[in-house]
């Protein structure tokens, strides 16, 4: 009784690595001979997909505030718009950002004054800036988000000011394959399937 | 039979048997397929052709689904995308995430027709005709253990197959994880924003969200459930590059450029005011009623049109 048991427990665990895709090429065979068997083991993998799919769809609780290790996010939402967090920061940041409306605000704020500054016609930074620039995308990271904006404020004055002085910009280039993985990705919420197959 | 298979053709027999529809029976049914597709696990090869005019684009992927992702492996390069997010390793690795909360909108102007079981590449499936009202709009062959979609026929307006996708070497399990280096790509995220440029709706299209593109551009997102595509409106000095061996198109409302692929279609122009461009999976003749409904090339900005609307 005790060895069926471990059985049992041993193949819930393989088929969940399964699922997770983290099975070895000898695991990944077993497991596809004993759903290709196995009536019972077929009914543990539903019986398993189900689950991790209501889990899925369980609705997000708010976390009280009171609970959270820090109230909001400051610098991190810079990082966070520039792709420089670590792998152990994207997701804690993600979490915080899917429960904390008051940082959405913030990150959409900040996003949109880079748009705006990205929009405006482009002007040459003087060369002695160019001996900076290595130093500066280093030290960008740790700037918090209220100066970031308030730079990105000053930073769209300025360039409405001097920008139709400026000697000819050079003209913005977007290109196809840039606006189809666009594409791309957002028709996968929810993912494509086959007859909408978007992937580029 | 599995419980995909029981539900359709339950749904099916109750419907015929009493009438209560027929020959279609309910979008609902629809929806069932295309999640239960779309949470399949299977390593394929995905054959994928279009029909354009007198013209075949065809195109041949590895493909590795599971729930909630896809991985897309080319000689060059792979492709992971799902739930907003793409990473792309190339030439150029790069990464975007798309922040919202809104998801397709439900299936309302398709329906099921006939469904029978077949045999599909020795594997036990159902044949599921779309219909749009009288027009057959697409052909399923959906395998009936894994739910994964084996092969699909998309009609255009006169009844022809304008695309079919095939998947052969059909494995339903995985074979490779995501690859590592995927934590390595830059990301960029995008939040969704608003518009008062992008209709809500476009020729039975319902805008799903919207965000910021590059440049300043805005990118609207719209889908009926089965088929979408992107409107990117784009400054009119920004230049738009991928076009340079499109052909014309040509419409009562004026000449577009298009370039046609195995998987979609992407189409350039500009009104007075800006640039536009449209990538999407749309059968041809919704593309032409779209292309209808959105600025004309040359003429009145979609801010008149609405102005227009709304003032007289």
């Amino acid at each position: 009784m005790a060895r069926m048991n471990t059985e049992q427990a041993r193949l819930s665990i393989l088929l969940s690595c399964y699922l997770d895709g983290v099975l070895t090429d000898e695991e990944l065979n077993e497991v596809v001979h004993v759903l290709d068997t196995d009536l019972e083991a077929i009914a543990e993998f539903h019986k398993l997909k189900e689950a991790r799919r209501a889990v899925r769809l369980m609705p997000m609780l708010e976390v009280p505030s009171h609970l959270l290790p820090r109230t909001h996010l400051d610098e991190e939402l810079s990082a966070f718009l520039d792709g420089e967090l670590s792998t152990q920061e994207t997701p804690v940041v993600s979490a915080h950002l899917e429960s904390c409306g008051e940082c959405r605000m913030v990150l959409a704020d900040l996003d949109r004054s880079r748009i705006a500054i990205r929009a405006l016609p482009g002007v040459e930074s003087p060369v002695f800036l160019d001996l900076h620039r290595e130093t500066t995308t280093v030290a960008r990271r740790r700037i918090p988000a209220i100066v970031a904006l308030a730079t990105g404020v000053a930073a769209v004055v300025i360039a409405f000011t001097v920008g139709p002085f400026a000697a000819g910009g050079e003209q913005p280039t977007i290109s196809i394959a840039d606006l189809n993985a666009r594409h791309a990705a957002v028709a996968s919420v929810p993912a494509a399937v086959q007859i909408s197959n978007t992937a580029p | 039979m599995t419980r995909l298979g029981r539900s359709v053709l339950v749904g099916t027999t109750f419907a015929v048997a009493f009438g209560v529809l027929t020959p279609a029976v309910t979008a609902g049914e629809l929806e069932d397929i295309i999640t239960q597709a779309r949470e399949a696990t299977y390593n394929a090869t995905r054959v994928t052709k279009s029909v354009w005019g007198d013209q075949i684009e065809v195109t041949d992927q590895l493909v590795e689904h599971w729930s909630g992702g896809e991985l897309v492996r080319t000689n060059l390069s792979w492709t992971v995308s799902g739930n907003g997010r793409l990473v792309s390793m190339g030439e150029v690795p790069s990464g975007l995430v798309f922040l919202t909360a809104k998801t397709t909108p439900e299936i309302q102007r398709y329906e099921v027709g006939d469904v029978t079981t077949v045999k599909h590449m020795h594997r036990s499936a159902l044949r599921v005709e779309v219909m749009e009202g009288d027009l057959k709009r697409a052909t399923l062959i959906v395998d009936e253990r894994s739910g994964a979609v084996l092969l699909s026929e998309t009609f255009n307006g006169q009844g022809r197959v304008f695309r079919t996708v095939s998947l052969s070497e059909f494995k339903p399990y995985r074979m490779y994880p995501e690859p590592e280096e995927m934590s390595s790509v830059p990301v960029q995220v995008i939040m969704h924003s608003n518009s008062d440029l992008l209709p809500n709706e476009l020729a039975g299209y319902q805008i799903v969200d919207v965000f910021p593109g590059p440049g300043g551009s805005e990118q609207g997102f719209y889908s009926d459930g089965l088929f979408g595509f992107s409107v990117f409106a784009i400054s009119k000095r920004t230049t738009i590059e991928g076009f340079a061996d499109s052909m014309a198109l040509v419409t009562d409302d004026g000449l577009y450029e298009m370039v046609p692929t195995a998987q979609d279609v992407r189409i350039r122009w500009a009104d007075k005011d800006r640039n536009y461009v449209l990538v999407g999976d749309i059968p041809p003749d919704h593309l032409e009623e779209i292309l209808t409904v959105l600025p004309a090339p040359g003429r009145d900005s979609m801010l008149k049109i609405w102005w227009r609307k709304l003032f007289g």
